[in-house]
């Protein structure tokens, strides 16, 4: 290829990652601020973090090449970021992470009262979710966010059974949190 | 209930947020920065390799006598010998884009794991290369000056050599239990 041909080419992938970022950022702008609340409680340094993911996410698409959906690149990346912000951080701020079957048996410390309340609710759930080991992090919060087992597995890598088994724990775990009757989950 | 109707998804969904954006403009000079932040990293790494090859040349070039000569020639390729393999084995593999957790996690500690074996074998890498020519130096200068007291100014530098060849390899092996814990945590956070 000549010069000449390469300097469009490289203006047009240029192009394109500007606008797949715009199109990432339209459509999944808050659901990846959740994300960067899921990773860090400090609103300061979360900031930091949501504007790494953007960066990350727009380097990304200089090599994305389709093979996955656009949703789930998004995630990948964001989930990516957020797990190496968490690893990050434990050395200076080492806090045990707990998997779902150790976070499926803490104590409820839930009252009727606490539960009503949605922005206590909130709190008590990105605390829960904050202490969570990356990989089952990326699991619930991709369920919160309404992602089907199959989309989780292929963000995660899991299998559709592994997934499946941590969905159960995660309706579980917050049906005995949040007391909604963990029967009508499953 | 359907997963629609779940109240803590619900919750979760409808918090308020910050409709936090970025300009692509705002990106292209944070991703700039960043990128300028490595070169100049890489830069200054080579820089000084170069430094110590090119005062090594210049006594190479101006000493007299020829095992002065096989000296420098020693320290030279000690030098481009240890340069190559931080090229080789000292950069950071950067992680591919889009990988999925699992991987991108299993690539996270395939790094930590290779970066802790070259700390942990840095004395084949970094220190043994150059021992050959302080061997030939202190020989050479002990056969050139025959005087007990430079001999004993001679042993007092090897000494001190050899020491800050100690401090490098301990402060390496310190390094290589700090990524070995890194590993274990991070085993311990993915398991």
């Amino acid at each position: 290829m000549s010069a000449i041909e390469a300097i469009p080419a490289a203006a047009a992938a240029a192009s394109t990652q500007d606008e797949l970022y715009r199109e990432a950022i339209e459509t999944y702008g808050a659901a990846l601020e959740r994300l960067a609340r899921a990773y860090e409680a400090d609103a300061d340094i979360r900031r930091d973090l949501l504007q790494d993911i953007h960066v990350a996410l727009w380097r990304s698409f200089a090599g994305f090449d389709g093979r996955c959906s656009l949703r789930t690149w998004i995630y990948r990346v964001a989930h990516n970021v957020g797990a190496s912000h968490v690893l990050h951080q434990r050395r200076t701020r080492p806090q045990a992470l707990l998997g779902l079957e150790e976070l499926e048996n803490l104590p409820d410390a839930n009252s009727g009262q606490q539960a009503a309340d949605r922005s206590h609710a909130l709190d008590r759930l990105l605390t829960l979710i904050q202490r969570l080991k990356p990989l089952d992090r990326h699991v619930i919060l991709s369920y919160l966010e309404g992602l089907d087992a199959a989309a989780i597995g292929e963000i995660t890598g899991l299998s559709a059974g592994n997934v499946a088994t941590k969905i159960h724990r995660i309706k579980s775990m917050l049906a005995r949190q949040f007391q909604q009757g963990g029967e009508d989950h499953d | 209930m359907t997963e629609l109707q779940n109240p803590v998804l619900k919750i979760w969904q409808e918090q308020p947020v910050e409709g936090i954006k970025m300009s692509v403009d705002e990106i292209h000079l944070r991703a700039g920065k960043f990128e300028r932040r490595i070169m100049w990293r890489n830069i200054r790494e080579y820089v000084a390799s170069l430094i110590a090859v090119a005062l090594f040349v210049y006594f190479f070039a101006t000493t007299q006598g020829a095992l002065s000569r096989i000296t420098f020639a020693l320290f030279i390729a000690g030098m481009l010998w240890i340069v190559i393999q931080l090229h080789l084995k000292g950069s950071a593999k950067s992680m591919p884009a889009g990988l999925d957790t699992l991987t991108s996690l299993r690539f996270y500690r395939a790094e930590l794991e290779r970066q802790r074996e070259v700390v942990s074998k840095v004395w084949s890498w970094y220190l043994a290369p150059m021992v050959p020519g302080f061997v030939v130096y202190t020989v050479g200068y002990a056969v050139s000056v025959p005087r007990p007291l430079a001999w004993a100014g001679l042993a007092l530098m090897d000494v001190l050599i050899a020491a800050l060849f100690f401090w490098i390899w301990k402060m390496n092996m310190r390094a290589a239990r700090c990524l070995q814990r890194m590993i274990d945590e991070l085993n311990a956070a993915t398991e």
